[in-house]
């Protein structure tokens, strides 16, 4: 993303009024649309060609879940930051995508301009989170906390004050507000919420290779390719 | 196969092509075009007549056979039996060749080589009521057609049976009787085993196509769900755009848009991933069934993945704290402010969070509230949550809002329940 140019940004979703009225969107914004394919298969396809930076992607697609586009696009794109978006809010689904890699999570019937501003964090790289979605991340900590260890996997853990922090988050608080009540800085707050993603992530990452060496799946595929994660 | 039963047109499982079950007989079989049902019984089946064909060889060859005028004939005999036991366990272990023709066969078999002890014993031995040349190997095909036609078939072919043996061995009566006795307890009891088996076989499948079919069926309603939701959106945001009339219909189709988001979502039977269904007994509850349908335009509520199970009647009592919670901050924060509830699901206790941004409580104010008897907050939250066994926690910074921690631990003892 080289200073100056526009941000590039991939849209996929399979109803098409919803895509174009998004596109339109993006554009007014400044930003540049570079592909608006309507399914998972399609998205990955075109990926490689469109470079986005941004993938505005819909968990609710007819021949993949948001889930494995996701993985898809982590493992062949890195570059590319997955924004996904549910039209029936924070569920298991929506803690899946976020835990395969994406970056970030949005009702769709969030309004333009936090639409807009959840875009703009994307590209950056920050987490963008929902009440609900802070939520879904506090339960599966403390789901992994219970959860019997695998053999010398290490369960990732919360820190006082990142827990704090998601429940502040979960709770409906901004930054600004959080960072006024912890006495931080507000950049601080986001490190603090990106640190917990990334592990998440990171945990993830590593469960789904060791499903794969123990169900001897091919280890030189990207994970990307694997339909399921580790249940 | 999903897609087979999913689409319910499918009224016979897959494998039921190649069943008995095409060929509908008449005289009514109770064992459908299930075989599959019935595999055991028919392995069974081949075990015990390999092992009366040894004991049947035993008798007659080696303990009964001074009782034999031919013994030579009588080892015929049983050669016999071992092939025609061998050609029917190789016959019967393809379901479509267990036919009326083969049974009966096996029938005449098992009679004939019956009647032939006729010729080959001792008059005096069939008196005194000494085991037939097929001792218990004929019961075989009495059991074979009880398998395949049910218990009237078996206790036909007992008769059958039985009726020659006592022709046979009139002057032993007493005895032979009890063998037809024996023959028509296994015929009926084998062939109500097998029904059974084919019944409960057939209920299990019916039971995979329907929960096939509703599963379809709620990745149906899931996708239409999202189309309507996702228009209701798109209403809203052009309606804003617009301005104006079109700015009032896109408010509605908001508020329609958020109701109907939580009218279907986890808990209520909607979008949970299979691995995490919530299992309600009578006896415990998922407080997030019970929170979630609260969600509003201005009430958000975040839960985890997993069901948050607590008994009914606590859970009860704490969705009921909440809703007190969130009626007092719609009551003095106005229509305007907007509320956050948390659920917490930790192993010792579950922790409800209620935070608004409205104005904030004054210092003081709660505990003049409580002191001066009008108890709203006191009772309907703190005095529910302490009898539950559990604390609530109010906190109000002016300006900011205020916050009810809701905290009840997992307990071991029944908790006071208020009535």
């Amino acid at each position: 993303m080289a200073q100056g140019e526009p941000i590039r940004v991939m849209v996929v979703d399979d109803h098409p009024m919803w895509r174009d009225a998004v596109a339109r969107d993006l554009t007014e914004a400044g930003y540049e649309v570079v592909a608006t394919p309507a399914d998972g298969a399609q998205a990955l396809r075109v990926a490689g060609s469109a470079r986005p930076d941004v993938v505005v992607l819909d968990l609710q697609l007819p021949d993949m879940s948001g889930v494995e586009v996701t993985q898809g696009l982590r493992a062949a794109h890195p570059g590319a930051h997955v924004l996904v978006l549910s039209a029936s809010g924070e569920q298991q689904d929506v803690l899946d995508a976020v835990k395969a890699g994406a970056t970030g999570y949005l009702l769709k019937s969030a309004v333009r301009e936090e639409f807009l501003d959840a875009v703009r964090r994307t590209a950056d790289g920050d987490a963008v989170f929902t009440p609900g979605l802070a939520a879904l991340v506090l339960g599966e900590f403390r789901r992994l906390a219970t959860a019997p260890a695998g053999d010398g996997a290490e369960t990732p853990k919360l820190t006082e004050r990142e827990t704090e922090i998601l429940r502040m988050v979960a709770t409906g608080m901004s930054y600004k507000q959080i960072a006024t009540r912890l006495v931080l800085s507000h950049r601080t707050v986001q490190n603090h919420v990106q640190n917990t993603l990334n592990r998440l992530q990171l945990h993830n990452r590593v469960e789904l290779v060791r499903y794969a060496i123990e169900h001897g799946l091919a280890d030189t595929d990207p994970p990307g390719t694997m339909r399921d994660g580790p249940k | 196969m999903m897609a087979g039963c999913a689409s319910a047109r499918v009224k016979r499982p897959r494998w039921a092509a190649r069943s008995d079950g095409d060929r509908e007989s008449s005289g009514g079989q109770p064992q459908g075009g299930r075989p599959q049902s019935s595999e055991p019984l028919w392995r069974a089946l081949a075990v015990f007549r390999f092992a009366s064909l040894g004991y049947a060889a035993l008798l007659a060859g080696v303990l009964n056979s001074a009782r034999y005028s031919r013994p030579g004939w009588a080892w015929a005999a049983l050669a016999v039996m071992a092939a025609w036991t061998v050609i029917t366990t190789v016959a019967y272990a393809r379901p479509e060749r267990r036919t009326p023709p083969l049974l009966s066969a096996d029938l005449a078999v098992s009679v004939g080589l019956l009647l032939s002890t006729y010729a080959l014993q001792y008059p005096s031995a069939m008196r005194a009521g000494v085991m037939p040349v097929t001792a218990t190997w004929m019961a075989g095909s009495v059991l074979a057609w009880a398998i395949r036609y049910g218990s009237g078939a078996g206790a036909v072919a007992a008769l059958i049976l039985g009726g020659c043996d006592l022709w046979m061995y009139h002057r032993a009566v007493p005895v032979v009787l009890n063998g037809l006795v024996l023959l028509l307890l296994a015929g009926v009891i084998v062939g109500h085993l097998a029904r059974l088996a084919a019944e409960v076989e057939a209920e299990r499948q019916h039971a995979v196509q329907v929960e096939a079919a509703s599963r379809e069926r709620e990745r149906l309603a899931r996708d239409i769900h999202d189309s309507v939701l996702q228009v209701l959106a798109l209403v809203q945001r052009r309606g804003a755009e617009a301005g104006g009339e079109a700015a009032e219909f896109g408010q509605m189709a908001g508020q329609l848009e958020a109701s109907l988001r939580t009218l279907v979502g986890p808990g209520v039977g909607g979008g949970l991933s299979a691995a995490e269904p919530a299992p309600t007994s009578s006896k415990s509850a998922d407080l997030r069934a019970l929170l979630l349908p609260a969600q509003s335009e201005r009430v958000t509520v975040a839960v985890p993945a997993q069901a948050v199970l607590l008994e009914r009647g606590a859970a009860e009592e704490l969705a009921a704290a909440v809703r007190a919670a969130l009626d007092n901050v719609r009551r003095h924060c106005g229509g305007r402010a907007q509320a956050w509830v948390l659920v917490e699901d930790e192993p010792g206790q579950v922790t409800v969070t209620i935070r608004d941004n409205g104005p904030g409580i004054p210092g003081g104010r709660l505990a003049e509230a409580a002191a001066s008897g009008r108890l709203g907050v006191s009772h309907s939250i703190c005095g529910r949550l302490r009898d539950l066994g559990g604390s609530a926690v109010i906190r109000s910074v002016p300006g900011e809002g205020t916050e009810v921690e809701l905290r009840l631990p997992r307990r071991t003892t029944v908790p006071v329940v208020a009535s």
